[in-house]
């Protein structure tokens, strides 16, 4: 997504992290991870594994023995503890809203440290609470207590943003939740992700969730980062057994219809630019020998459309540009493409698909090959063992 | 001596003597406060130091226990050695008396606040001193003030003893209606020592309502003219 947006380090950087305990327990150990300004990385692993120490130390709540944790571009250790964790936003399993304050004091705890005028808290409370879909006037007064489960975490997610932190830290956030509200928060976090581009570090132990809300999914074991990457990558090549065993077997297996394209997409083997004469399109493709060619605008990234083999041949006979050719009925957009479409249209014929995102730009194509091979490493996966997903808490 | 006799002795005796039973009572009052405001004083802050030094909190708050379980009037008596005779030792011993109470449920109270509030609170850049007086404290209130009415009102029941010390309050009437063997002057001490003693736990039966989280956010939702029942209410 925006991954190259900006350069890295502005994020959240672990160099050389370790953390060991005086008993001994490396929770830590040497750990690498850079995550980039405006990404949300999950922190997943088997219990144990670090993830929630790792997590600790970027706000300092718990100190590292060694290496560095760069946020914002400065280390960690450089800054006054309490004026770092009040850049940092925090969100906590146990939701922890505090039950002698209401709603709107609650959103206001960090403001209020950070000495914010009576009606900038106000004000900014009754924006969140709306942005939430909470109505202020109704909820502004309520104490925790008056709320439900999803609600209170909704009002948890809040009084991290108040003071508009980049970074932000969730620690299992949706894990006290009941199923219906957890999906709800989850999709209402993508939601506000895709608009507030925060830097987020999220732990969790649900690959399920980790997968649906994250851009890079860091998968942790004895307090290194095994794997990293998006959840199309890990889930159709995971790096190893463990990995394959973590994910959970049934997942591996589990290609649902309703999966998105995502982890489909391919680089499109070449793609023409419109200014190119349809003649010597044509030789390219006759040269790789292609039926078929995506044309992109090489400045914005648009998507125009395809041209077919004997299209562009008629085109180039006439002395036409490539863009006389193109057709634009057979395309996927990311956001709502699932792979029984794909699976329907490359039955209908097999050349590939382009993918484009909501302003028709290409993300890539899908091919069939591309859906044999993700069907193939499923398959591949489910065969090691028969025990499914119960190998997820075992390895310490 | 016949109930109708004792009703009219009394009546008779309050009657003369209304004056002196006010001051009395009022002098109970005081040596009470004064005594609960102490333990208050030093007992809350001693709480919340012990909650913080787990390690002697065993001890002081056995000590505190100790206090508690001497009869009242050998603690009296014992201190007259150290203070001599009157008020000052009557309000040491009510001291040393309420002391329980009031540290073992400020210390109970803090201790009480789940660490996950202590987590968020200083993972969101709250130093310890406002950890104590923004989460713990707040929270920790309506128990504290649980152990003030309790301290309050054995106080103002074992204040009645200070005038067997020489100090100053209902227990002179009391005392001296025992050793004249006159009830009606008992009575004229004992009767206003309970009504004071009722009237000090309801007020800290409100205090203590008043520091309750949801009568807190009402008084809140009142002061912005909405009604948080109702909304509450409406909601469910």
């Amino acid at each position: 997504m925006s991954a190259e947006r900006i350069a890295s380090g502005d994020g959240v950087a672990f160099k050389e992290v370790y953390k060991v305990y005086p008993d001994g327990t490396r929770a830590v150990d040497n750990l690498n991870l850079d995550i980039r300004r405006g990404e949300l990385v999950s922190l997943i692993g088997p219990s144990g594994c670090g993830k929630t120490t790792t997590l600790k130390m970027i706000n300092r709540l718990e100190e590292p023995t060694s290496g560095s944790i760069v946020v914002g571009g400065e280390d960690v250790r450089s800054s006054d503890a309490v004026a770092l964790r009040r850049r940092i936003g925090y969100v906590v399993q146990e939701i922890a809203l505090f039950p002698h304050l209401t709603v709107a004091e609650n959103i206001n705890v960090v403001p209020s440290l950070l000495g914010w005028s009576e009606a900038k808290m106000r004000f900014r409370a009754d924006e969140l609470l709306e942005m939430a879909g909470l109505a202020p006037e109704r909820y502004r007064y309520r104490l925790p207590d008056q709320l439900s489960g999803g609600q209170k975490q909704r009002i948890g997610v809040l009084r991290a943003l108040a003071a508009d932190p980049q970074v932000i830290l969730m620690d299992e956030p949706f894990g006290a939740l009941d199923p219906i509200s957890r999906e709800t928060l989850q999709n209402e976090l993508v939601s506000l992700q895709k608009n507030l581009r925060k830097t987020i570090v999220f732990v969790t132990h649900d690959m399920d969730e980790a997968i649906r809300i994250s851009d890079r999914i860091a998968i942790l074991r004895h307090g290194k980062v095994e794997q990293i990457g998006t959840p199309e990558e890990i889930q159709t090549s995971p790096k190893n057994d463990f990995i394959r065993n973590f994910i959970g077997e049934d997942r591996l297996s589990q290609m649902s219809p309703d999966d998105s394209v995502g982890m489909l997409l391919e680089e499109p083997w070449a793609v023409a630019a419109p200014s190119e004469s349809a003649a010597a399109v044509l030789e390219r493709m006759e040269e790789n020998d292609r039926e078929f060619i995506h044309v992109v605008d090489p400045k914005s990234g648009v998507w125009l459309g395809a041209a077919l083999l004997g299209r562009v041949r008629r085109a180039a006979v006439a002395g036409k540009s490539v863009v006389e050719s193109l057709s634009r009925d057979r395309k996927l957009y990311l956001e709502d493409a699932v792979l029984r479409d794909v699976a329907q249209m490359l039955a209908d014929r097999d050349i590939s698909i382009p993918v484009l995102d909501a302003d028709d730009r290409l993300l890539g194509v899908v091919t069939s090959a591309g859906l044999a091979r993700l069907a193939m490493n499923r398959l591949r996966g489910k065969r090691p063992s028969p025990a499914g997903g119960e190998k997820k808490e075992e390895s310490r | 001596m016949s109930q109708r006799s004792l009703i009219d002795l009394f009546i008779t005796f309050v009657g003369r003597n209304w004056q002196r039973i006010l001051r009395l009572t009022g002098e109970h009052l005081l040596i009470s406060l004064i005594a609960v405001g102490i333990t208050v004083a030093v007992c809350v802050p001693l709480g919340i130091y012990l909650t913080r030094n787990e390690r002697a909190a065993p001890y002081v708050i056995g000590l505190a226990n100790v206090f508690q379980t001497v009869p009242s009037l050998a603690l009296l008596g014992f201190l007259i050695f150290v203070f001599g005779i009157g008020n000052d030792n009557a309000i040491c011993a009510l001291f040393l008396y309420a002391m329980l109470p009031v540290l073992q449920n400020t210390y109970t109270g803090i201790r009480g606040v789940p660490k996950s509030f202590v987590q968020a609170a200083r993972g969101m850049g709250m130093t310890d001193f406002q950890i104590l007086m923004k989460v713990q404290f707040p929270l920790a209130l309506p128990v504290l003030v649980a152990g003030v009415r309790v301290a309050m009102v054995w106080t103002i029941g074992t204040a009645t003893l200070a005038s067997a010390i020489g100090g100053g309050g209902l227990g002179r009437l009391i005392f001296s209606g025992l050793s004249s063997v006159r009830n009606e002057i008992i009575l004229a001490g004992a009767i206003p020592a309970t009504l004071l003693a009722l009237a000090a736990d309801w007020l800290l039966k409100r205090a203590q309502e008043y520091f309750n989280p949801s009568a807190r956010a009402k008084r809140l939702a009142k002061r912005h003219g909405i009604s948080a029942e109702k909304e509450a209410n409406s909601a469910a």
